[in-house]
């Protein structure tokens, strides 16, 4: 018996074997478990979700721009619109000269060339036929039924006023993101938050109600209001297409602001484009896209003598009736300075140095800002290089647009000669909205406001932003000194080049400038090329607006007075009618 | 106890008979089968309110998207008629001329 007791395991051995395997395959079972449900808990979470569930973008609605209607109204020239891509699946389209020939009518002839041919390759599966088809068309379409036609709405953008506004505006692209001008600018507010919905489906992948579903709301983008009136966006185009042409130039521009807030109330170039239809710009004519104004720097020639005369009267080294003698040629160390027509006026005055548009005079000027008033020292230089940058040049406005270029300016450690250059406006440059904005600051008093174009933002959530002028500084100039930069400008529509706008009962002062273009690589100047600009501000005793206009190599003989002063009276003479601003009989 | 009570209580003949409910295995079966029915015919009910329900929040909201793509169509038509590219080509039918003098009123 002893034997078969050590042969034979016990019942109670068995199952306590029995406990022990078990135990060892729930204790691995368990482990799994937790392997599983602890530490991979979030993968198999992600593809349990990406089974049972599917996120669907809810795009936000993109913001509207506006501009003033000079009445308290507010005209739309951003909106929103739902567009159409028109493509095919070959595959399934039976006749292609039928579908072709009922298409015709919705699309242009280049849209039409080939489409037969490609229509027949079957094996491609997926063929855009036409981009930003307008709903209505779209609707046609369907009605049509044509097999293998396929229509896919997509959020576009519509400019009601075309050309008008485009380089205000700028446009949207394909993918739904700004280009240029305040579409890019002000991209991330217009196109506002996209929301996000989450929802468990069915085995077909249609979202069915449940409590795990999710859903982020969009944030729509911001509306804004701008500080352009229209109907003088609308004047401003007018008279510098008419520039352009009469001039048989390349192109032009005009700014107008309000010199005493710094609000920009037009804003145009020539030739302009359609935003509603930006991709007919051919590559040759992409320069269309850039708003010159901001973008394209240029030598202002003479009408920067109106900072270095504001230098020379704001620190007290001259006055309007400080005289000296004109020679025709300003030595600097071994190089000559000439005046721009090349004849000598004798003894002349500052304000014969403005009025005359003398180089020599100007010179002049930047002698007497240093420590020896018959050359150009390194006082002089940086005393004048103080003043450029109070007037803000070399720096961006910081105006809410794309593009905006800083300009150059040299620094008072370079040669004497770069800086009486520099006192006639060659060898620096600036763009027009820096210009303009400079000649405000001579037009107000002495303060540089801060150009700005976007009046007022109102946010999805309704609240309301509205923009104020922002002062820069409030000590460009003396406003005793500023009063008499004024005057000295007054002369040159009085009795100097910018004669074409002299407007009887009204005061206008302004400054010519022709300036040369620099070759591209940089061995001098262009001999057949001129920039032509004019700059200036009414009525003197109470400015109600600064107009610059700019012309861009004009093909006819003679100035900027002869390019662009008429353009500036024409816009000058409608803004008196339009502010309703009487004669004062100066 | 006055007399009138003590006569009552000796005359009481009423005999109370206990009436005993009670389930068995199939009654309370039959009972849970009852309450799981019901249940489910409650569930399926509010299931299809909701459905029904999110039908018709799905309908107005597809009508609210067609109604604010024809506000915005109305309102770029709207525009496009105000743009002054239109105004400036009424002003040509009507055979408008531009203000050449302007006299203001001086006051005294």
């Amino acid at each position: 018996m002893p034997d078969s007791e050590t042969l034979e395991p016990t019942p109670t051995k068995r199952i306590f074997y029995l406990t022990i395997l078990m135990g060892i395959f729930g204790f691995i079972m368990f482990g799994k478990l937790v392997f599983v449900q602890v530490f991979q808990n979030k993968l198999y979470l992600e593809k349990a979700n990406a089974q049972q569930s599917r996120k669907f973008d809810i795009p936000a609605r993109r913001g509207q721009i506006y501009v003033n209607d000079g009445n308290g109204a507010v005209y739309p020239i951003a909106l929103n619109q739902q567009l159409f891509l028109l493509a095919a699946d070959p595959k399934f389209i039976k006749d292609p000269s039928d579908t072709v020939n009922k298409l015709s009518r919705y699309l242009s002839n280049e849209e039409t060339v080939d489409l037969q041919t490609k229509l027949s390759n079957k094996e491609n599966r997926y063929l855009v036929i036409k981009k930003s088809l307008s709903s209505s068309d779209a609707i046609e379409i369907k009605n049509l039924k044509l097999p293998g036609i396929i229509l896919n709405s997509q959020d576009g953008r519509n400019y009601p006023e075309g050309e008008l506004f485009a380089h205000i505006t700028g446009y949207v692209n394909q993918d739904g993101a700004g280009q240029y001008g305040i579409e890019q600018f002000l991209n991330p507010s217009l196109s506002g938050k996209g929301g996000v919905s989450r929802a468990i489906t069915d085995s077909l992948g249609v979202p069915i109600t449940s409590n795990e579903n999710t859903i982020i709301t969009p944030e729509n983008g911001s509306d804004f209001v701008l500080t352009i009136d229209r109907n003088i966006q609308q004047m401003a185009a007018t008279a510098i297409e008419t520039a352009v042409k009469s001039n048989q130039a390349d192109s032009g521009s005009i700014i107008v602001m309000d010199p005493k807030t710094g609000a920009i109330r037009a804003m145009v170039n020539y030739p302009s484009y359609d935003p509603n239809n930006y991709q007919a710009v051919t590559a040759a004519d992409y320069f269309k896209f850039i708003n010159s104004n901001i973008t394209n720097q240029f030598e202002p020639g003479s009408g920067f003598k109106v900072i270095t005369m504001a230098a020379g009267l704001d620190t007290g080294k001259v006055k309007p009736d400080t005289k000296y003698e004109d020679t025709g040629e300003a030595k600097i160390d071994d190089r000559v300075v000439n005046n721009a027509n090349d004849k000598k006026y004798g003894i002349s005055t500052m304000t014969d140095v403005i009025q005359k548009s003398l180089n020599t005079g100007v010179v002049f000027v930047l002698k007497q800002l240093g420590t020896d008033p018959d050359k150009i020292t390194s006082k002089g230089k940086e005393v004048f290089f103080e003043y450029i940058k109070k007037f803000g040049f070399g720096e961006r406005t910081g105006v809410e647009l794309a593009g905006e270029a800083k300009g150059f300016i040299k620094k008072p450690d370079g040669y004497n000669v770069d800086y009486a250059n520099m006192s006639f406006g060659q060898g620096i440059s600036v763009t027009n909205l820096q210009l303009a904005n400079s000649v405000s600051a001579i037009a107000n008093g002495g303060t540089l406001y801060k150009p700005y174009i976007v009046d007022k933002e109102t946010k999805a959530s309704g609240e309301i932003i509205l923009s104020k002028p922002t002062v820069i500084r409030n000590d460009v100039m003396s406003r005793q000194s500023a009063a008499e930069l004024a005057e000295m400008m007054k002369q040159v529509v009085q009795h100097g080049s910018g004669w074409p706008a002299r407007t009887t009962g009204y005061s206008i002062a302004g400054k010519t400038g022709t300036a040369q273009v620099p070759k591209p690589d940089g061995t001098g100047y262009e001999e057949s090329k001129n920039i032509g600009s004019f700059v200036g501000f009414a009525p003197v005793e109470d400015p109600r607006f600064v107009i610059l206009v700019r012309v861009n190599y004009p093909r006819v003989d003679g100035f900027a007075e002869k390019t662009t002063v008429p353009a500036f009276a024409e816009v000058a003479r409608q803004l008196f009618m339009y502010y309703q601003i009487a004669p004062s009989g100066n | 106890m006055s007399t009138a009570a003590m006569s009552l209580r000796k005359n009481q003949n009423i005999v109370k008979n206990k009436i005993k409910f009670q389930t068995g295995p199939v009654s309370a079966s039959l009972m849970l089968i009852g309450l799981v029915i019901l249940l489910g015919l409650m569930y399926l009910n509010q299931v299809t309110k909701t459905q029904t329900f999110n039908y018709k929040i799905s309908n107005l909201e597809h009508k609210q998207g067609e109604l604010q793509t024809t506000k915005d169509n109305l309102s770029i038509d709207a525009a496009r008629l105000q743009s002054i590219a239109e105004a400036k080509k009424a002003a040509q039918t009507a055979q408008l001329s531009a203000v050449k003098t302007v006299s203001y009123a001086t006051p005294r």
